[in-house]
């Protein structure tokens, strides 16, 4: 592998989104954006997405990574977050993931949040395919359990001398402000069929086949990836999201559709 | 104003970062950020792009980025150790910066790890002219032990408890204590007094802020003397310890207070008018 095959750039409006462009190793035929989730997920997850990503390369397709508005090392702050920017944001990143690539067909990956984003974003950005890791599909359990984890936090003995008081640990999810517009778009979150092949990989071990029919109904299916990813344990929350299975997963599927 | 540039740089390119360059004059001081544990350059929940982002508002030049083999970096390649990489490493960060921003004189900025990887380069190298080291290196004095023993031998619940267990009572089942995420290597506490005094004694300001989060074997502000001594005292050394405030400064009213102080403690040393020139 070449050392400066990913290379790092800001593209987009005012160059304020932060991209890494994965060079094939040979022409390519298909290009796969990553969309990441938010918040502590995005930290957690970035190893996979690098060793994901330069799996792919490797395999010949073209791969961006990317952060939206408010996350990584994009521009703006945490608080100013917001769901319809990242769906924007990541048809944005597809529009320079095509003009780097040279290719139109463009496959979609995202964990969690980031399965969400893309299936969301899927007829605006032309997607040909969505593969979701865990997507979020009913916005308000998820934010349900972002409340619950961040009132545990609160008084997490292992992290804190102390507990925190209720004022110390308003507006934040798990070490990011979080603004009202996005507690209100993702309360409201509910997410369909992309109404493109979609590929739903399950690792919850919690979630029944029915969980998953709404966006796979038409055109799609499940696979299970196990063990199951810790999502939400708050012991965990510092500890990187790594699953050799979810990798074998999704570069089997890229194979298999090559 | 500032612009933020993404960078792949290094003696074999295998580096990646983003340096934060303000408008203004060349030459100042600039801010390099080390990875916290294997958090890549963004910081735990973005601590490193919002401490950049404030400095940079400040007028100061800043870098954050990747050491070999964490976050988007590759190795070198080369036959290194992991300290001679971390000092190569660095030294290839403070040539980009004096290249993007023409900075001649840096601070390093660590937390952790970041802050003993901050520790090893700043002990050997002359362009690092201050540092901050947030839970950097500390030991068990014998003031932590009393501090943190003696309340538990008079704790009348503790006890309690004690003999509850021994009766065959049913305490409640503890909770398992959660594994480090995080942890600096020991190293031998006379060598890092040699370091702190020999970076005073070249004109080095330094920063000790030391969290809540590492009450495992520090507890308290005089722990600071306790560990290194007197050269906690000299003049170029500023401390502070935050009892409340977990390791990795999670609750966003922590993280705003440590960097307010990380950014009063620069301007009083490194005024950016005239940083990055020697006293």
């Amino acid at each position: 592998m070449r050392l400066d095959a990913d290379m790092p750039f800001f593209f987009g409006p005012d160059a304020g989104l932060f991209g890494m462009y994965h060079t094939p190793s040979m022409p390519a035929r298909r290009a796969i954006l990553m969309c990441p989730p938010l918040g502590q997920d995005l930290i957690r997850c970035h190893r996979l997405y690098r060793q994901l990503a330069q799996s792919l390369a490797e395999q010949g397709m073209a791969v961006l990574r990317f952060d939206y508005h408010g996350t990584g090392d994009s521009a703006g702050d945490s608080a100013e977050v917001d769901w319809e920017r990242c769906v924007s944001d990541a048809a944005t990143a597809a529009a320079e993931l095509r003009r780097r690539a040279g290719v139109d067909r463009i496959v979609a990956f995202g964990a969690r949040l980031g399965g969400s984003v893309a299936l969301a974003a899927a007829a605006q950005a032309r997607f040909s395919e969505v593969i979701a890791w865990d997507p979020v599909l009913d916005g308000d359990q998820y934010v349900a359990a972002l409340d619950a984890m961040q009132a545990a936090l609160r008084e997490d003995a292992g992290r804190f001398n102390r507990p925190r008081s209720h004022s110390d640990v308003a507006e934040q999810w798990l070490g990011f402000d979080i603004g009202e517009t996005l507690r209100r778009q993702l309360s409201a979150l509910r997410v369909g069929t992309a109404n493109v092949p979609t590929l739903v990989l399950d690792s919850t071990a919690s979630s029944p086949a029915s969980h998953w029919e709404r966006i796979v109904s038409h055109r799609g299916k499940v696979a299970t990836i196990v063990p199951p990813t810790p999502w939400d344990d708050l012991d965990r929350l510092e500890s990187a999201i790594l699953s050799h299975p979810l990798i074998q997963a999704v570069t089997g599927r890229l194979k298999e559709v090559a | 104003m500032m612009r933020e540039e993404a960078h792949r740089f290094g003696r074999a390119r295998h580096l990646v970062g983003i340096a934060g360059i303000p408008q203004g004059p060349a030459g100042e001081t600039g801010v390099i950020v080390l990875n916290a544990g294997l958090v890549h350059r963004i910081g735990p929940f973005r601590l490193h792009v919002e401490l950049t982002r404030q400095l940079n508002a400040a007028g100061y030049p800043t870098l954050r980025f990747d050491l070999s083999t964490l976050g988007d970096s590759a190795a070198s390649g080369g036959q290194q150790t992991r300290t001679q990489a971390v000092c190569s490493d660095v030294d290839d960060a403070m040539k980009l910066l004096a290249e993007r921003a023409g900075c001649e004189r840096f601070v390093l900025v660590g937390l952790c790890s970041g802050a003993q990887n901050a520790h090893v380069v700043a002990a050997t190298d002359p362009r690092v002219s201050g540092a901050v080291f947030l839970d950097g290196y500390a030991y068990r004095t014998l003031g932590y032990k009393l501090r943190h023993y003696l309340p538990r031998l008079v704790d009348p619940a503790r006890w309690a408890r004690r003999l509850m267990q021994r009766t065959g009572g049913q305490p409640a089942a503890p909770k398992a204590e959660a594994q480090p995420i995080f942890a600096v290597a020991p190293a031998p506490r006379e060598e890092v007094i040699a370091d702190f005094t020999g970076m005073v004694n070249r004109g080095m300001k330094l920063y000790l802020v030391y969290s809540g989060g590492i009450s495992n074997y520090f507890n308290h502000a005089r722990q600071f003397r306790e560990c290194f001594g007197k050269v906690m005292s000299h003049p170029a050394v500023t401390t502070r310890y935050a009892a409340e405030t977990d390791h990795t400064y999670i609750l966003t009213g922590d993280r705003a207070r440590l960097l307010d102080g990380i950014g009063g403690w620069l301007s009083r040393n490194f005024p950016p008018a005239n940083a990055g020139r020697q006293p």
